[in-house]
């Protein structure tokens, strides 16, 4: 009795600690413009007013007594951030997929030469800091034509979610019971094994390498910021930023920072099913 | 899973190699079919921009009057370490990272364990948790910007509920790393979390009934039954938090500019403004090599002090 009090005790205290930031932003997008003029903001809107979520997409809202929230000059970028920040999330995801899953299998379960060199060197590349790669890329990118582009941005991300990813599913994969060796018994080649055999049975571990890649991507910043902000391709995360130097509307900055946490919450409802079959260990042993 | 490792691979491969059927692709030719175009693909874009780097930091790069680039050998190093500045920097990221780092355990192995108890509305709960880790590092600097600054922030709201009528700012000098490192926390405690409950999931549950029967306290169980297998992956979390807290950088940008002053200017933002706000493209180049140099050393001291011993138990 007195371990259940416990427990619903640090519930209580890991959803406040989770969640009293995120209500902080639910907050002030639901603040009407009178409250917002009186600082400090009532902790809960009297009168809920949901004009910003319609403001940041381009409509405007009519308010009580005829008052006319206007809609957002920023609403072009952020429908297009929108749909650039998913083209982008998703190809990262399924590329990373595909160059991280037979990787991190060979790590996991082939011997070769140079495997600890390799090894060390994707490593290598997860403490690599954006800031000292920044510049070379944007340089590398105006030679390329790449500046500006989504394809750029794709390739930037990739370098990003490839080290990270695979350095997570080689645990991952070590844990697999090693049944492709039964397949091989009955003829399959290798790759017929792996497609066929290893890929399903690991098909959480795969799930949640997704959702990692999928949000790298969707929540990515630093490089998007420099290499294709104010150009026709931008991200939700740049476009955002736009609302950094309208200071009168703090609403329309917090609800589109709220629309930006939906869909990798969405992705992560979904996926938490697996986390109970997941068993990750770190591969560098 | 350590007996698993030990049945060789290659032994059951040659075994189907004799058998009637053509024999498959070896370790080797599977390594190189799948590993060489990630390499290329890694050489290529991490490998160029890393030499581009190299090059840049042993130059000195201007844009008034005109581009040019002189060759100034190791001069940009040695400027780096009489800048004040960059001291400073360093003690900020060092500090801050610390604090990040320590908290950001605490806090996930608390999460983990919750989690691995509660049973009511579970996936909702694990969501809930989980989901300041959806939100990004810039939109989480936003949200803790807000939090802490005396006009719109959580102190001043507890404040006046209490009855008083004077603003409680967050953002001061003294205390802006630790709301920093708060922050930082608060993003990545949830993916330490994640990856504790899943082996906290594997634990068998005959080892607390054995507990049980011993009559060892809640604190004695934790201590000699749950925490051993997690130390390899607390090891492992606290260097991947150490990496990505000391290359935290749009969290910094947004939250508080490196200020009040320069007192959150991690070598991050300091980079930064020097590359992008004095374009002093080699200066910056060369500071981001001691700030890599930062990185791996500290990752490298974590595994000489505990990584060692958890790698040989």
């Amino acid at each position: 009795m007195k371990r259940t009090g416990f427990l619903a005790v640090a519930l209580v205290v890991a959803l406040f600690w989770s969640l009293v930031p995120i209500y902080w932003f639910c907050r002030m997008a639901f603040l009407t413009p009178l409250e917002i003029q009186h600082y400090p903001w009532p902790l809960i809107p009297h009168a809920p007013n949901p004009a910003a979520f319609y403001n940041i997409f381009g409509f405007r809202y009519v308010l009580s007594g005829n008052l006319v929230s206007p809609a957002s000059g920023q609403a072009a970028q952020i429908i297009r951030g929108l749909k650039d920040s998913f083209l982008v999330s998703l190809i990262v995801m399924v590329v990373t997929l595909a160059i991280t899953l037979p990787l991190a299998y060979m790590f996991a379960r082939m011997e070769f030469r140079y495997k600890n060199s390799l090894l060390f060197a994707i490593l290598f590349a997860v403490a690599l800091p954006p800031v000292s790669t920044l510049i070379p890329f944007y340089a590398m990118y105006v030679r390329l034509g790449l500046a500006g582009t989504l394809s750029g941005l794709v390739i930037v991300d990739l370098t990003l979610t490839v080290p990270f990813v695979t350095w997570m599913l080689i645990g991952y994969f070590r844990n697999l019971p090693p049944i492709e060796r039964l397949a091989w018994m009955d003829g399959y080649g290798r790759l017929a094994a792996f497609v066929r055999l290893v890929l399903p049975l690991a098909r959480s571990g795969v799930a949640v390498a997704a959702v990692i890649a999928f949000l790298f991507a969707w929540n990515e910043f630093t490089y998007a910021l420099v290499l294709v902000n104010g150009t026709t391709a931008n991200t939700l995360p740049t476009a955002v930023s736009g609302f950094l130097h309208q200071y009168p509307e703090p609403g329309n900055l917090a609800a589109s920072v709220l629309i930006t946490i939906v869909p990798p919450a969405l992705v992560a409802y979904f996926l938490q099913r697996h986390v109970s079959e997941m068993n990750l260990v770190d591969p560098v042993r | 899973m350590a007996s698993e490792r030990i049945l060789p691979l290659q032994s059951a491969e040659e075994a189907v190699a004799t058998g009637r059927r053509r024999r498959a692709l070896s370790d080797t030719e599977f390594a190189l079919a799948f590993g060489v175009p990630v390499l290329v693909f890694l050489v290529l874009v991490v490998a160029y921009p890393l030499g581009y780097a190299v090059w840049m930091s042993l130059h000195r790069i201007m844009f008034f009057g005109g581009y040019r680039s002189t060759f100034v050998g190791l001069r940009n190093f040695e400027r780096v370490l009489v800048d004040a500045g960059f001291w400073w920097s360093s003690w900020v990221t060092v500090r801050l990272t610390a604090e990040a780092v320590v908290l950001t355990m605490l806090i996930g192995l608390g999460l983990a364990l919750m989690l691995n108890r509660t049973r009511a509305a579970r996936g909702l709960t694990r969501t809930l948790v989980f989901l300041p880790w959806c939100v990004s590092t810039y939109g989480a600097g936003l949200m803790f910007a807000y939090l802490a600054r005396g006009q719109t922030g959580l102190g001043t709201s507890i404040a006046y509920a209490l009855g008083y009528s004077q603003p409680v700012d967050l953002m001061t000098s003294g205390l802006v790393i630790e709301v920093l490192a708060v922050g930082a926390a608060w993003t990545m405690a949830p993916l330490v979390a994640f990856f504790l409950l899943a082996n906290l999931q594997t634990i068998p549950k005959r080892l607390y009934d054995l507990a049980a029967l011993d009559q060892l306290s809640p604190l004695e169980t934790f201590w000699h039954v749950t925490l051993p297998p997690l130390r390899y992956t607390l090891f492992v979390f606290a260097s991947i938090v150490t990496v990505l807290t000391m290359k935290l950088f749009d969290f910094v940008f947004v939250m508080t500019g490196g200020g009040p002053g320069t007192a959150s200017a991690t070598l991050t933002y300091q980079i930064y403004k020097i590359s992008f706000e004095n374009l002093d493209l080699g200066y910056g180049a060369a500071m981001s090599f001691y700030l890599l140099f930062l990185i791996i050393a500290s990752t490298l001291l974590l595994y000489l002090v505990w990584g060692r011993r958890e790698v040989l138990r």
